[in-house]
């Protein structure tokens, strides 16, 4: 271990992607410190066990059952959305209604794994329908990057069904894996559904059931080698578990796959050179240090905690040269308000988005067996683009594996409800559920949602979290346009129910609560997707952005504000393979400027040997190495 | 004389239409049987074990089923004091799940420790019938394989009695 404990990098967030940037960094030799605000994911096959028993174990199975937060890195909590009591500070005039988990590997522990890219008009909005911002990049411009993405974090899907609304491939390009098969309820669906078509406004859609790429793992092709579960034990070694080489249909993507075949930022920092990568969980980063002449970012200031059910901690800071905030959209803006670094352009926070989105649930008439496979392996994509975008909002259909229980709390409130008040047990109760739950339909419907500088993140000192960091405090609206779009995916899910002789069971009166927002006369529930993005857009003038085409901060340029934060606008694809090839996008352009102006560092330690290269392997570091933070 | 397990498991086994030989498969029965007994109480767990296999007897001597059926319901369910245990039963070995009893159950008979919602264990969570019921598995345990979900759902057939 070197004397000298300048970083080359410090990266801020170990989740996508801070963690696919410490990858590629560290396999060119530089050195990287990784700060995760949220506990240890441990590494070893061993402990992540222990997150499935948690999950076995919790009486209600939502996205962060399995992910118990710290005191020092609170996270927003589906379940506070309605008493209003959680760690956003919501604003109005409605609640933005997702979450994310501040843990090592981040919201990947317990993402669904759909990795869809952006459509090439989803680049050009303003300029091809005049609504929203153009990025300062477009499609064909990232498109080496998504096939990048696509390997990282090992997509399957097959190009033959990924080709519509001009979405392109480079030739001879196939995915690293075939597509997860589609569930029987997709094909089913699909049977009954391709062809219909839809009319919205001028626009008449031909519909078809669309296989959902998704990063879980399927048959290879060419010599791929699927990315099964990690297990690096504190000898720093990894083993070869072969498991996880293929989604076994677990059926709990969200909140946690049990064998790993769907990934998570784990994986990519597992792959890292050990070398030349320090992770520190338990930090949370709390201040930047600006250079006030330069802008420069000198060093950042991070709080150590090492119980997780307490606030107490020390303060240190990190140096490197270069500094990359991936901490998350909501986060990345958070600790710059929070080091008084809110910018002139007054963009910082600002053009908060998700995906507002509907459900549609209902009966089959034949049995479709839901509660089964990937919670969602098709959709229909044909609403993601069109002319209609200049009237409302594009939106897609996911079509969901788990029947209603994201709706009604199926299937254990059905059994529930079968002994309760139907009085049924026995045979007839066996009857009741299968008569119901295996014949489950659900739509999720999403809507793409334009910036607008009145959505955002800010800060208030009257609300501080137990370590006295800022909570972040939300204002959110949902516009017209979007609205408009929410109610054609209203009608058209009805019409694809009709056509496909599903029974129409939504009712939001008795359903699970869900924010409503009005509309033309009646009411809306909606739902978040998880799909935080905008707050420190990318552009091409510093005036109307926060950061440039490379992440780059416009005032500070030894600083990079990665993830959806920087998406000017979102389209309808989930955002993860988009800011998965943005993050290899900036790290490329890291090494090659890092590259030429450094002299070569010495790595943290010795490597070692790997048990199978560029598959396990890994470090991380419980606590910091000697000289590393400077106690204050 | 049959055991209590025994008795719990024969009950068991006409609440939830599962075979007794399934019912024992899922190695459940020794937990949910004290978890009942430790929520509810002795007195209350045998005379609702007394009451079915009595409705059971006398259905058996009669050679009509339906009578245990109403034997159950009149005497066991339909019970104020043993109804809202013997559906717990029911849920406990569908969901894995103890469910706090009905308030007006602990306010007629008193208030019981540990009478509050729970998971049974992670074992229980992973055994539920439910999802044997419609030929699923419970996320997270029990993956029948890839590719699986691509196929109908098998749901077994009733048993008979």
């Amino acid at each position: 271990m070197t004397a000298d404990m300048t970083h080359d990098v410090v990266v801020v967030g170990a989740g996508v992607a801070g963690s696919l940037i410490a990858r590629r960094l560290t396999t060119e030799g530089l050195r990287v410190l990784v700060l995760e605000a949220g506990p240890a994911t441990p590494s070893t096959f061993e402990g992540y066990l222990q997150h499935v028993q948690t999950f076995y174990a919790a009486s209600g199975k939502g996205a962060e059952s399995a992910w118990p937060p710290a005191i020092g890195a609170p996270q927003p909590d589906a379940r506070d959305l309605r008493s209003d009591n959680g760690y956003f500070v919501q604003r109005g005039p409605l609640k933005y209604g997702s979450t994310y988990t501040r843990a090592q590997g981040g919201s990947t522990l317990h993402w669904l794994g759909v990795s869809l890219r952006m459509l090439p008009e989803d680049f050009e909005l303003r300029s091809r329908y005049g609504r929203g911002r153009d990025w300062p990049l477009r499609y064909q411009a990232l498109e080496p990057w998504y096939r990048q993405a696509e390997r990282e974090i090992g997509v399957a899907a097959d190009v033959a069904d990924q080709t519509h609304h001009g979405i392109e491939f480079a030739d001879g390009y196939d995915y690293p894996m075939r597509r997860i098969p589609p569930s029987y309820s997709d094909i089913v669906l699909a049977a009954a559904v391709d062809g219909m078509s839809v009319r919205l406004g001028e626009d008449e859609i031909r519909l078809k059931v669309r296989s959902y790429p998704a990063a879980r793992n399927s048959i290879p092709r060419d010599g791929y080698r699927p990315v099964g579960a990690v297990d690096i034990r504190p000898d720093g070694l990894g083993r070869d578990l072969y498991l996880g080489e293929r989604c076994a249909g677990n059926t709990s993507c969200t909140p946690i796959c049990p064998i790993q075949a769907k990934y998570n930022a784990g994986k990519s920092l597992a792959r890292a050179n050990p070398a030349y990568l320090t992770v520190l969980a338990r930090a949370v980063a709390s201040k930047l240090h600006v250079d006030p002449v330069s802008g420069e970012v000198r060093g950042v200031e991070y709080q150590r905690y090492e119980d997780t059910s307490s606030p107490r901690h020390t303060v240190h800071t990190a140096h490197g040269r270069i500094y990359v905030l991936a901490a998350h959209a909501v986060e990345n803006a958070k600790l710059m308000l929070a080091s008084g670094l809110g910018g002139a352009s007054g963009m910082l926070g600002r053009n908060l988005m998700d995906h507002p989105s509907i459900y549609g649930w209902g009966l089959a008439k034949a049995p479709l067996g839901p509660y089964r496979g990937p919670l969602s392996t098709s959709g229909i994509d044909d609403m993601r683009g069109g002319a209609f975008r200049a009237r409302h909002a594009a939106f897609r259909v996911d079509i969901g594996n788990d029947g209603w229980r994201p709706t009604t709390g199926a299937p254990d409130t059905t059994v529930v409800d079968a002994v309760q008040t139907r009085g049924l047990y026995g045979a007839d109760l066996r009857r009741y559920l299968e008569s119901t739950l295996a014949r489950q339909v659900r739509f999720s419907l999403n809507a793409e949602q334009l910036p607008s500088a009145a959505n955002r993140v800010t800060i208030d000192p009257r609300y501080l979290d137990a370590m006295g960091n800022p909570r972040p405090v939300i204002s959110y609206d949902i516009d017209d346009y979007t609205l408009a779009g929410m109610a054609e995916a209203t009608r058209v899910y009805r019409e694809v129910f009709s056509r496909a002789g599903i029974e129409d069971h939504t009712d939001p009166e008795h359903s699970t609560w869900f924010p409503e927002v009005p509309y033309a006369g009646g009411t809306m529930r909606y739902h978040g997707m998880g799909h935080f993005a905008g707050t420190h857009g990318m552009g091409n003038d510093p005036e109307s952005s926060v950061v440039d085409v490379d992440q780059r901060s416009w005032e500070h340029r030894n600083l990079f504000l990665v993830g959806a934060g920087s998406f000017p606008t979102m389209g309808t694809s989930n955002p993860t393979l988009t800011m998965a090839a943005l993050a290899l996008r900036t790290a490329d352009r890291l090494i090659a400027e890092m590259g030429r102006s450094s002299h070569r560092q010495q790595p943290y330690r010795r490597e070692q040997g790997r048990s199978r290269d560029l598959s396990s392997g890994g470090y991380t570091e419980d606590r910091p190495p000697e000289g590393l933070g400077d106690r204050l | 004389m049959t055991t209590r397990l025994e008795r719990f498991l024969a009950f068991s086994a006409d609440a939830t239409a599962f075979t007794r030989f399934e019912l024992q498969g899922t190695g459940q029965a020794r937990e949910y049987l004290d978890t009942v007994v430790r929520i509810a109480g002795d007195t209350i767990v045998d005379r609702l074990l007394d009451l079915h296999l009595h409705a059971k007897a006398v259905a058996a001597a009669s050679g009509n089923s339906a009578i245990m059926e109403h034997l159950l319901r009149r005497d066991v369910l339909s019970d104020p004091r043993l109804g809202p245990v013997a559906r717990n039963i029911v849920k406990m070995w569908f969901v894995g799940i103890w469910y706090e009893l009905p308030r007006e159950w602990t306010e007629a008979f008193g208030a019981r420790e540990g009478d509050v919602t729970f998971v049974v264990s992670g074992t229980a969570y992973a055994e539920g019938l439910l999802w044997r019921a419609i030929g699923a598995n419970p996320p997270g345990a029990k993956a029948p394989g890839y590719g699986s979900w691509a196929l109908p759902p098998h749901i077994p057939a009733l048993a008979a009695h």
